[in-house]
């Protein structure tokens, strides 16, 4: 994977040549905090990562980080703690999250800029989109019989949800173990998938919750 | 961001809500869908068999107002068109009809894959006529 992120040719404080490295290795100043998600944590870009070891190296960082250790360094040095800190958050917030994850590589990768097209969908599941669609307009229309046919579809979509997870999982190894931008395509078509799943998921819940 | 006149009155007033038999030889269906912003459009035509001329029109969809209003606004053009000249159809003529912001294109091109799905989905059934018409004939 390239990194798009530029940074620092070496260390600002000692010269030493920086290396993607939150804290140079020399000297061990904080450097401008600038790097991709995954460098910030001193992992390698992977799709499937283990959530302890990541909640750990982010209690780690979080000490290390946190701003009251830099109130006697330069002025430098408290701005980008305060600068890592808040990359921190944003960073183990994405990167926990295996779909978060899964999104900011690909918009890593230049998947971002796609225009939306239903070619994407497929028509069976536009269909049941369909119809769950009518079946909402009819509760909240009033009619109370629709109400059943919502609970059912919504389990047909959890369902659906459960199985896209499981079928991203398996596309998460095979992306860590070829690096294929076919996977990637892949993975973006049933992100899309899901986003449209959950959507629905959380839109008869909130008008069953009426 | 502020819909434009022409949107907000195909919005309240939408053209052509409905649904036709999507088992009539004659209906084409187009179900199409942006799984980013949900929309989901379902618009529908009845050709004459005849002439090849789009005699109606019908289009439900589930989504924003601009979405609507270029679903609405498709089915008013389609209806007197012939299938080809249908195809012609191009969502930057929604967009400028509509003044519809650069985020909300993505609704007219939505409109114009229902309508080339619609047309396709006709012409599949066209196609499948002649043989279907035989083997039920073979079957009586």
């Amino acid at each position: 994977m390239q990194d798009t992120f530029k940074h620092a040719e070496a260390c600002w404080q000692c010269g030493t040549p920086a290396e993607q490295d939150l804290f140079c290795r020399y000297c061990n100043s904080l450097q401008p905090p600038d790097l991709d998600y995954f460098r910030f944590f001193g992992l390698e870009p992977r799709l499937k990562l283990d959530p302890e070891d990541l909640q750990q190296r982010y209690y780690k960082l979080s000490r290390l980080l946190h701003p009251d250790r830099y109130t006697r360094k330069t002025s430098r040095e408290r701005e980008y703690s305060l600068e890592a800190t808040a990359i921190l958050n944003d960073a183990y917030r994405t990167l926990r999250d295996p779909i978060a994850r899964a999104e900011y590589v690909l918009k890593r990768e230049g998947f971002e800029n796609v225009e939306p097209r239903s070619k994407n969908v497929d028509l069976e599941l536009l269909e049941e989109v369909f119809e769950l669609n009518m079946a909402l307009e009819e509760l909240r229309a009033g009619d109370e019989s629709a109400r059943p046919q919502l609970e059912v579809a919504r389990d047909k979509f959890l369902a659906m949800r459960s199985e896209i997870d499981r079928d991203l999982q398996d596309l998460f190894e095979e992306y860590d173990a070829t690096r294929s931008r076919e996977i990637l395509e892949k993975i973006r078509r049933l992100l899309d998938r899901r986003r449209y799943v959950q959507n629905l998921v959380a839109e008869v819940d909130r008008e069953l919750s009426n | 961001m502020a819909y434009s006149d022409k949107v907000l009155d195909h919005y309240n007033n939408p053209r052509n809500v409905g649904s036709l038999d999507k088992n009539d030889p004659n209906v084409g269906t187009g179900m199409v869908g942006a799984p980013e912003c949900g929309d989901v459009m379902k618009l529908q035509i009845k050709v004459d068999e005849k002439t090849g001329v789009i005699a109606d029109a019908k289009f439900k969809t589930f989504g924003c107002g601009s979405a609507i209003a270029s679903s609405s606004l498709a089915t008013e053009w389609l209806k007197g068109k012939t299938v080809d000249e249908a195809l012609k159809i191009k969502n930057t003529d929604i967009v400028n009809e509509l003044a519809l912001p650069p985020v909300k294109i993505h609704c007219s091109v939505l409109a114009e894959d229902a309508i080339k799905a619609a047309i396709a989905d006709y012409k599949k059934k066209l196609a499948q006529r002649s043989p279907q018409t035989e083997a039920v004939a073979e079957k009586a």
